[in-house]
């Protein structure tokens, strides 16, 4: 099956140079020129617990190149998304499945709306790593990725074939026949630790070692809970306290990537995993004064970064 | 009269060397070296108001020059407890203690410690840092002091002469007849700019660009005047205004010191007056959810301060 990664990063490069290594899936990059030349020159680069390797890849700088495409997987950040759109327009064909792997939900009315909803099927990853600073993707753990129908009815052929080239590649997870409500479970992980990570400045441990930070992290994450089950998704008890101990566990390291990509000054995806959870509470009538305040933090920090600082 | 100050920071060093250069008797308590570079090179001050230097009396122990009739505090609240140390044995029968700090506690600590009775109600106004070589920078056109008897009686006469010496040299200010309020109105303010700049890590202009950010400011003033309300010293609707009416200039590039501390990794006195704040919404039954974030927000910075230092000394 031919497949098209729009974006090379963390999670796209280290999927696709995991499907190419196998050769589970004939894998094209659409990149960026600046991206493309790197990836063309040294291939994709990959450093990881599970063993480090570098495979070369087929790019492409336009949509329009090296089509038609059966999947094309976006793993852009929110932020990107109509420039992403409009970069892999030319690439879907009337049998082409986009499988979006964004973090929320705000995307899918836009991507519905570009490309009809029949198009598009849900994705999410568990995929954690970073670029390094020669491009290399500096993967540093988890290495799953789900994805499915999201009415829930049996998968069309693409993501069938989709989930067996994954398992030859030894990426966990695949399809998922309730991609919706995993994808409601990360949204409340994420929108909890994003917002708590950001607004305090630390990591969880950093967090559980204040006079309420503890309280806090579980009056936001009843709040994302109350969001996702007014939405239909309520979590399941297993799966909310798995999370919940994950969050408050006393002297953890872990942080939200969103946390790194403020002490750089870069752009967050603050109006998709926290301000779209904070609205949904609004309109469902749920009480969410934590998000709230890690809403106007991240809103706050784009203030200043777009004046570019304090002074 | 005699006045003692201690330390020749900031605040200290600009009232005590505008009071000295205008004959009042002023002792500055430092530490040595300190001592040395005022002898070495006088106290230095650059001011809206006039640049001047001076040579100035100092002493290492208070036991020395005393006894004083005023000992003038103005450390940051961290070291509250050091400088008491200090001051310990300039503190005679008839001195009265003027500490010039923000938010409350500190009162209680010297009460204790002094007995209520030495101690008077206390705060500056005064737009002053202090540069590497150890120069006084007063940037801001005003500079003033407040102080006065906390129980509302009439004045001791050390603090009407220490009124009428501070007019002498130029400083704004002096008795105030509701020096309890007046600390109060000053700590609603601070802790609400401080607890919001802080935690939503901007200047107020930078606030209000948020859906939000205008709301969250005055729910935090609100937190705060019910506090100063379970004292018995709600500001009032006019004071109110002028607090609210500060916090929220659209634009304004405004910020508490407390979050340029905060940016540069300093010391912040965060337990003074966020802290504390919180602390006595609880005791009085008090919902404080902004501040109650804000101060988390706090600990997390100094704790990871704490771990940083450990790991640079490790």
């Amino acid at each position: 099956m031919k497949i098209l990664f729009l974006g090379a990063g963390a999670v796209g490069g280290y999927w696709a140079a995991k499907l190419t290594q196998s050769g589970a899936a004939d894998v094209t990059l659409l990149l960026r020129e600046k991206r493309a030349e790197i990836v063309r020159k040294n291939g994709l680069v990959v450093k990881s617990p599970k063993g480090d390797f570098t495979v070369p890849v087929k790019v492409v700088t336009r949509g329009s190149d090296g089509g038609p495409y059966d999947v094309i997987i976006l793993a852009c950040k929110a932020y990107d998304l109509p420039s992403a759109m409009d970069s892999i327009a030319p690439a879907v064909g009337k049998d082409t499945t986009i499988v979006p792997m964004l973090n929320g939900h705000a995307h899918f009315a836009t991507l519905d709306a570009k490309f009809g909803a029949e198009k598009v099927a849900g994705g999410l990853a568990r995929i954690s790593g970073m670029l390094g600073q020669n491009g290399e993707i500096l993967h540093s753990g988890a290495s799953g990725v789900s994805f499915g129908e999201r009415d829930g009815k049996p998968p069309r052929k693409a993501l069938t074939e989709l989930d067996a080239a994954c398992k030859t590649a030894g990426i966990d997870g695949g399809l998922n026949p309730n991609i919706n409500q995993d994808l409601w479970d990360k949204w409340l992980m994420l929108g909890s630790i994003a917002s708590m990570c950001s607004a305090m400045r630390g990591t969880i441990g950093d967090i559980m070692e204040t006079q309420d930070g503890e309280a806090i992290m579980n009056e936001i994450l009843e709040e994302c809970r109350k969001v996702a089950a007014a939405e239909g998704y309520a979590p399941s008890d297993k799966a909310f306290s798995t999370v919940r101990a994950a969050l408050t566990a006393k002297g953890a390291k872990t942080v939200a990537s969103i946390l790194g990509d403020i002490e750089k000054s870069g752009a967050v995806e603050g109006h998709q995993i926290v301000g779209d959870m904070l609205g949904r509470a609004r309109k469902h009538g749920i009480a969410a004064p934590n998000l709230r305040f890690a809403y106007a933090h991240l809103q706050t920090y784009e203030a200043r970064r777009a004046r570019g600082g304090l002074k | 009269m005699k006045i003692l100050i201690l330390g020749a920071g900031a605040i200290g060093g600009y009232v005590g060397g505008r009071l000295h250069q205008h004959g009042a008797d002023v002792t500055f308590l430092v530490r040595p070296a300190r001592q040395q570079a005022m002898r070495r090179d006088g106290l230095v001050i650059r001011s809206t108001k006039g640049d001047i230097t001076q040579k100035v009396k100092t002493v290492l122990n208070a036991a020395e020059g005393g006894p004083y009739d005023v000992v003038l505090l103005t450390p940051k609240a961290y070291d509250l407890d050091s400088a008491i140390e200090a001051i310990g044995a300039a503190v005679g029968p008839d001195t009265t203690v003027v500490p010039l700090l923000n938010g409350m506690r500190h009162l209680d600590v010297l009460d204790a410690r002094f007995g209520r009775n030495k101690v008077v109600g206390g705060l500056a106004r005064v737009g002053v840092a202090m540069s590497a070589e150890g120069h006084i920078l007063h940037t801001s056109p005003f500079a003033a002091i407040s102080f006065g008897e906390r129980d509302g009686k009439p004045p001791r006469k050390s603090l009407v002469e220490f009124d009428a010496t501070i007019k002498k040299a130029g400083i704004d200010g002096g008795l105030h007849q509701n020096i309890v309020q007046d600390l109060w109105d000053k700590w609603i303010m601070l802790c609400s700019l401080a607890a919001t700049n802080c935690l939503m890590r901007g200047s107020s202009g930078d606030i209000l660009e948020a859906d939000e950010g205008r709301a969250i400011v005055m729910e935090t003033v609100d937190e705060c005047q019910k506090v100063a309300a379970a004292a018995g010293h709600d500001p009032g609707e006019k004071g109110m205004q002028t607090i609210r009416g500060f916090l929220t200039v659209k634009g304004s590039r405004f910020t508490a010191s407390m979050l340029h501390d905060l940016e540069k990794g300093a010391m912040v006195e965060a337990d003074h007056i966020v802290g504390d704040m919180i602390a006595r919404a609880r005791k009085a039954g008090l919902a404080t959810p902004i501040l109650r974030t804000a101060y988390a927000h706090l600990q997390v910075y100094m704790h990871r301060r704490a771990a940083q230092a450990a790991k640079t000394k490790g």
